[in-house]
């Protein structure tokens, strides 16, 4: 492949985002509303990210009442039910919301049907929040619905694995398209991936596989010598996460 | 529907504490006759309401955002502000009605941008102390390690000081700063909706139940709604501690703790 297609392929890369992520991902949020909302036998189900620069929530996935009008809808993260569930990472349930009609509306506006009671949970990774998966008129007469709020929470982790997966790959796949559109003989494809906010995590996992492919020409001890290294990082941020926890 | 920590203080679970302290140590011995006249309590959330009529008026407020410019990249901003989620007015309302006199302070650390929440949530706790707040509420916390070290330092910055605060503990399970650590009053929900009552749990981390779950609170724009979350049950044990403080100004946090636990419902 030429330099020039090379360079194309990862301009057309960087352009086409989250098209690079695995198509099943969209189909793992559509799955997880759907069986969520006839899980807690609810009227409605959706998930909002955040966007980008974290000012806005996307939402992108949505089944039940209203589903139709509202996927693509984008409200601000920095106010109503979603925007605090995004804001703090905690939870939200409230009720007797068509009591108060100017609340209905609101509520409204941020899920495409006016609902009397919403639980609302973030979807959220380790290191941050992704967005917020809702759930509208459940039904809470179900048994065991009291733990309704950690079981909804199952789902969102879920989702988020499902978004972080298809980030990873996305950023990956067009760091690696981009540092090839640039490399030359004789130059390691890791030492010209250009980090990024968002590709550091790749760009790291990138030089860790260009060094540990360096060990072949290294002898057996050395070899030795660097797994015994690797698994002492690994035990050691084991062990700090747990004491984290 | 029971948050995280809640089912600790199911009526049939929870156990009888001893009260360790002489009878003497009464409710009425407590927070008899007291309003929570002359107690400053700072409401670390997304601002109030002060005009909503269960919140009554606040007595300052401060709003806190993320300045890459600023000195340690937070600026804040003196005088008042809205409330743009709602929830800051439920603790308001709340504490306002148990302790109907104390002073209210808005410290408001969200609803404007995500960006640097966590050190936007200190620079706010680190004001409260610095300006001798009695008691803080906070009903939220972060849960990112890298800001461990500094929330325990400013937990022990607030206990050396007699500063009271009082954390919400997650709604679902995972770790939390402040609300894990044991200088402070860690508060989940208990099913009952007694404003006064509440629960001392024998096996910590989280020591405190009080009422959070389907509770009616004040929301944004003078409404109330009905709603769930450890983040209720908090503001109605600083509530509590507004009103002994009142009546006993002299106690420490420690003194406060020990005095709880001889009048909560389960002790004995």
């Amino acid at each position: 492949m030429t330099e020039t297609t090379l360079a194309d392929l990862a301009a057309l890369a960087t352009m086409a985002g989250p098209a690079f992520a695995p198509p099943e991902s969209a189909r793992l949020l559509d799955a997880i509303v759907v069986t969520a909302k006839e899980l807690f036998g609810a009227a409605a189900c959706s998930i909002g990210l955040l966007t980008e620069d974290e000012s806005e929530i996307v939402f992108t996935t949505a089944t039940g009442a209203g589903a139709d009008d509202f996927v693509g809808t984008r409200i601000s993260s920095g106010t109503g039910i979603a925007g605090w569930v995004v804001s703090t990472g905690q939870p939200m349930d409230l009720s007797g919301l068509r009591a108060d009609q100017r609340f209905a509306r609101d509520v409204a506006e941020q899920s495409g049907y006016v609902p009397d009671e919403i639980l609302a949970v973030p979807v959220a990774t380790d290191e941050r929040v992704l967005g917020v998966l809702e759930v509208l008129d459940r039904d809470v007469a179900r048994v065991d619905s009291e733990r309704d709020m950690r079981l909804l929470t199952l789902f969102a982790n879920q989702a988020a694995l499902a978004i972080q997966a298809a980030d990873v790959f996305a950023h990956l796949g067009r760091s690696l398209l981009d540092a090839a559109a640039r490399v030359s003989p004789g130059v390691q494809i890791a030492n010209v991936i250009v980090p990024t906010p968002r590709n550091g995590s790749a760009g790291d996992l990138a030089e860790i596989a260009s060094l540990l492919s360096e060990l072949r020409d290294a002898g057996p001890r050395e070899r030795a010598l660097a797994v015994k290294v690797l698994r002492d990082v690994l035990d050691y941020t084991r062990g700090r996460d747990r004491r984290r926890r | 529907m029971r948050p995280a920590w809640s089912e600790q203080f199911d009526a049939t679970l929870l156990a009888p504490v001893p009260r360790a302290l002489p009878d003497a140590v009464s409710r009425e011995w407590a927070w008899g006759g007291a309003t929570g006249a002359g107690i400053d309590v700072a409401i670390i959330d997304s601002g109030i309401d002060g005009a909503h009529p269960l919140v009554g008026g606040v007595d300052s407020a401060v709003a806190f955002h993320f300045d890459p410019d600023a000195d340690d990249q937070v600026a804040a901003e003196t005088g008042p502000h809205d409330d743009l989620f709602g929830h800051g007015t439920a603790c308001a309302g709340i504490i306002r009605r148990v302790a109907p006199q104390c002073r209210l302070h808005s410290l408001r650390v969200l609803g404007e941008r995500l960006t640097g929440k966590g050190l936007v949530f200190a620079a706010a706790l680190r004001w409260a102390i610095e300006h001798r707040m009695h008691v803080v509420n906070m009903s939220l916390s972060t849960g990112k390690s890298d800001y461990y070290a500094i929330f325990h330092e400013l937990a022990d910055l607030a206990y050396f000081n007699r500063v009271m605060l009082v954390c919400a503990v997650n709604n679902v399970p995972g770790p939390t700063y402040p609300s894990e650590y044991a200088t402070v009053f860690s508060v989940a929900a208990h099913e009952r909706k007694d404003p006064y009552g509440f629960d001392v749990n024998p096996v910590p981390p989280v020591e405190f139940g009080a009422p959070g779950i389907e509770v009616e609170v004040a929301w944004s724009n003078g409404r109330t709604i009905t709603s769930t979350g450890n983040s209720f049950a908090a503001p109605h044990l600083a509530g509590l501690i507004a009103l002994v403080l009142s009546k006993h100004p002299e106690l420490t946090p420690s003194d406060m703790k020990a005095v709880l636990r001889a009048i909560a419902d389960n002790s004995r």
